[in-house]
């Protein structure tokens, strides 16, 4: 039994019969797992990672299904297993931790007795005292305090939800865990965390993991090996090294090459700066004025003060976690949410109390890029539409040839096929299409300020460093300034000129990029940094070593002041 | 995507096969179909009716009183006649002629009645979604005190002060009852679709409050416009037939709710002059099917997850 691979995959192949005939979701997938080991399924959406887990529990949506191959789970045909067979099997010899844990347990229950349900379902009768013990130490081996099981699931926070989730999934313990994207809903300091309890108990119970993710550095910190999926089919496969240092196929290039490192090579080819547009107010571009913002007795932003003065292009970058109190700002810039106190001035008005005329000049030159490209179309309407109102609305179109005539060249300048997209409905586009249209969208009016919020969290990983590049290319280009929102540090780093670091509302650290995320000296930024999982096998996990231990962090952040790392001209920051 | 299995396909598959394409056009749904053919039918009876068949019989007196539908005897031994294939009233009306004068009616009745409810409850419910703040909270406590009033009393105190009323009179007294609701699911679709991305992206584009009201979120409304438009019909058709029922409502204008009123009224039941107030319920029964299947119908239509491959 110890040198019996836990699972073997032999030309699995899974199909979906659709209106539009059969889409082959995985195709000749072969693969082993060995006892013990971390095997990481990456891929884009759709690649047919997630389905792939879901047939080895044999729990594929219908109207799927395996259409050829086999599955052999530790000596079982899987396939081949009843319906009472297969329950039996699921859990206690294979788990499967959910994507998002948060929606996963039940809102009613405590954590106890939905941690029993397991054993019950499979052992049937077991007293208390066994129960309340196997419950105890599954809670203690994922490193939750012993109460964790009298409450109820609102009562935890995301990661602690997380690894309750994995104490029931290793409660029986299981020949094989499947992690489906567990962290893809946690910060960064939080997803540390839990990938280290999840490779901790693997390790301790010696089961086989697998992990389903997208991000290259993740794997590279969790799992011994790789198996690389396009389309459904496995493009490549090796340990970690092999595939991180010597990449065979063009996709696992892609891939590895589409994650920014701090301090390592750009992905950007800064050629020469364009001037920026010209501006007939010697007021400043944008100008914060003691803003700040409550939400009840919660202070989203604490007061801040900043000055944009635009009149060279130029990227500011807010960085911080959710909650940070980023996205409020953005809305605020935006003239979405009013402060509580303070004033947002454009060019000397301020924007909460303008005529509808200054109002239309403030909506052409201050535009913005969304985090949700899916939900950034109106369904109705060909995705056009979006492009081609503003265009209208701001009284740039001189004909409808001359609209057409400019959507097409925005298109080709983000590197769309103008014939290809424009006719079409925003379903028949791919995220990262959309995103790519609202960047031109933003080209086409050529605003003075453009705000970015987590413009490409929600794209597919290889996408990423083109739609960057692209918005980065409209400073470049065509000289608009950008304050960029972000929770990803290294594209800051890589991208702007200045950054702000936002944690709980205030600012703490802030300063060119080089300083400020090259060497962090406030402990909150060292934190975020330290919880980066880098594609580097060199670098395991931050470069601290030695212990970690975010709580003390924390501590130490809400003690610290602000630290200024020095200014850019043209960009003032006063923090209250 | 696979070309080398073509193995000639089962009669099950081809049943299959057959369902999948239906789903390339939903508005195929054969619930939707149905619906909408019972209903075209009740309109069509009205409208062929009225040239074939002589509309004066709808007069007290215009026929020989208490004839049975054809093929049928009465009490007093007398066979039904071509003449008035459906039998006659006490009145002496003629029973076919009734119910292609009345059966228009009660759906005119409905369908006024929601028209205007639902105009009512579109404006109602977008000014509190958007505008939100006093609005809201005015337009919300409105409808929903509006909607615990049992609307039958209220209609009835009104119908009996008023006397006679005409159908549209008669609608918009209803029309004052059905507006609630949709009132209530467009405020809650408003509220939801006004911090989606793409109202937000007509905000930056400059976009005025009217056309993101109009242009941009009503377009997406139409499927729940739809369903609820369907309901409040049956809501007001129900409403319509249970005031002339109790005899209220237009007193000069034959109706199929009026029609069983005087059925009633008349002892139908006893002298078992069944075909008296049974054709008109029938009728009902057809109208609400009707309504029934197109409002299923459209919810498969709208919601594709209700659509089933078996």
């Amino acid at each position: 039994m110890t040198d019996k691979p836990v699972l073997t995959l032999r030309d699995l192949s899974i199909e979906f019969p659709t209106p539009k005939g059969l889409v082959k979701a995985v195709k000749h997938l072969d693969l082993t797992i060995q006892k013990g080991r971390r095997v990481g399924f990456i891929g884009e959406s759709g690649s047919g990672k997630t389905t792939t887990a879901l047939a080895i529990m044999q729990m594929l949506a219908e109207p799927g299904r395996v259409s050829s191959g086999t599955i052999d789970l530790a000596g079982i045909d899987v396939l081949a297993l009843s319906e009472e067979e297969m329950r039996q099997t699921r859990l206690s010899r294979i788990a499967y931790i959910p994507q998002g844990a948060m929606n996963s347990l039940n809102p009613v229950m405590r954590i106890e007795p939905q941690l029993w349900d397991g054993i019950i379902a499979h052992e049937g009768h077991v007293v208390e005292a066994e129960l309340k013990r196997r419950s105890d130490e599954a809670l203690a081996s994922v490193g939750l305090p012993h109460h964790t099981a009298q409450l109820y699931p609102h009562e935890l926070s995301g990661g602690m939800k997380q690894r309750v989730c994995i104490a029931m999934g290793i409660i029986l313990n299981p020949d094989l865990i499947i992690a489906d994207e567990p962290t893809s809903a946690l910060d960064v300091v939080t997803q540390r965390q839990v990938m280290q309890t999840l490779k901790d108990i693997q390790a301790k119970i010696g089961s086989g993991l697998i992990l389903i993710g997208h991000d290259m550095g993740l794997m590279a910190q969790s799992v011994d090996e790789l198996a690389v999926l396009k389309d459904g089919e496995l493009v490549e496969h090796g340990t970690v090294q092999q595939i991180l240092e010597a990449p065979e196929h063009p996709y696992t290039q892609d891939l590895i090459s589409s994650v920014p490192l701090v301090g390592g090579e750009s992905f950007l080819n800064p050629e020469r700066q364009a001037d920026a547009p010209k501006r007939d107010s010697t007021e400043p571009l944008l100008r914060f004025d003691t803003v700040r913002k409550d939400y009840g007795d919660v202070t989203a932003l604490h007061p801040l003060s900043f000055t944009l003065q635009g009149d060279t292009p130029q990227i500011i970058s807010i960085v911080g976690q959710s909650g940070s109190g980023k996205s409020t700002m953005g809305s605020i810039m935006l003239g979405f949410n009013e402060p509580s106190q303070g004033k947002v001035l454009y060019e000397g008005q301020d924007v909460y109390n303008m005529s509808a005329a200054q109002s239309l000049a403030f909506r052409k030159n201050v535009q913005a890029v969304f985090q949700d490209p899916y939900a950034c179309f109106n369904p109705f309407y060909r995705v056009n539409h979006a492009l081609k109102f503003p265009f209208k609305r701001f009284g740039l179109a001189k004909s409808e040839a001359h609209t057409q005539q400019a959507m097409e060249e925005a298109c080709a300048a983000v590197g769309l096929d103008p014939d290809l997209v424009l006719s079409r409905y925003p379903h028949q586009l791919s995220g990262g299409q959309r995103q790519r249209l609202i960047v031109a969208r933003a080209l086409m009016l050529s605003p003075k300020l453009l705000i970015a919020d987590e413009p490409v969290s929600m794209v597919d990983a290889s996408l990423r460093a083109s739609i960057l590049s692209n918005i980065y290319d409209l400073k470049d280009k065509y000289g608009i300034s950008i304050l960029y929102i972000t929770h990803d540090l290294a594209t800051a780093y890589h991208v702007s000129d200045f950054v702000m670091v936002l944690y709980k509302g205030h600012v703490v650290e802030a300063g060119p990029p080089k300083e400020v995320i090259g060497d962090p000296q406030h402990p909150y930024t060292q934190l975020l940094i330290d919880s980066i999982p880098w594609p580097d096998l060199h670098r395991s996990w931050g470069h601290t070593g030695g212990e970690w231990d975010p709580e003390a962090k924390e501590a130490a952040a809400r003690r610290a002041d602000m630290v200024f790392r020095g200014a850019v001209p043209g960009f003032d920051l006063v923090a209250g | 995507m696979t070309s080398q299995d073509h193995v000639p396909m089962t009669r099950a598959e081809k049943r299959q096969a057959k369902r999948i394409r239906r789903f390339d056009n939903p508005w195929m749904n054969p619930k939707l179909l149905w619906g909408v053919g019972l209903l075209l039918g009740i309109i069509a009876l009205g409208l062929i009716g009225r040239v074939l068949w002589d509309p004066e019989l709808v007069f007290t007196g215009s026929a020989p009183l208490k004839l049975p539908p054809v093929g049928f005897e009465n009490l007093r031994r007398q066979e039904g006649i071509w003449d008035y294939p459906l039998g006659t009233d006490g009145g002496g009306r003629d029973l076919l002629a009734l119910i292609i004068i009345g059966a228009p009616n009660t759906l005119f009745v409905g369908l006024l009645a929601s028209l205007i409810g639902m105009s009512i409850g579109i404006f109602l419910g977008f000014s509190a979604g958007f505008l939100g703040g006093r609005t809201d909270d005015t337009i919300r406590v409105l409808a929903d005190v509006m909607i615990t009033i049992p609307p039958l009393l209220i209609l009835v105190v009104f119908q009996s002060a008023f006397g006679d009323v005409t159908l549209t009179m008669m609608a918009l007294l209803i029309a004052g009852f059905v507006w609630q609701s949709p009132t209530r699911l467009i405020r809650a679709q408003v509220l939801s679709m006004k911090q989606s991305g793409y109202v937000q992206m007509a905000q930056l584009s400059g976009a005025s409050t009217g056309h993101i009201m109009f242009r941009e979120m009503l377009p997406n409304l139409v499927p729940y416009l739809f369903g609820s438009f369907i309901a409040s019909v049956t809501t007001s058709i129900v409403t319509a037939v249970g005031l002339e029922v109790l005899g209220l409502g237009p007193q000069r204008i034959p109706t199929l709710g009026r029609t069983i009123y005087e059925a009633i009224n008349a002892g139908a039941l006893i002298q078992n002059l069944w075909w008296w107030w049974g054709i008109p319920t029938l009728l009902l029964a057809v109208m609400f099917i009707g309504l029934l299947l197109i409002n299923l119908g459209l919810d498969e239509v709208s919601n594709p997850r209700l659509r089933k491959l078996s």
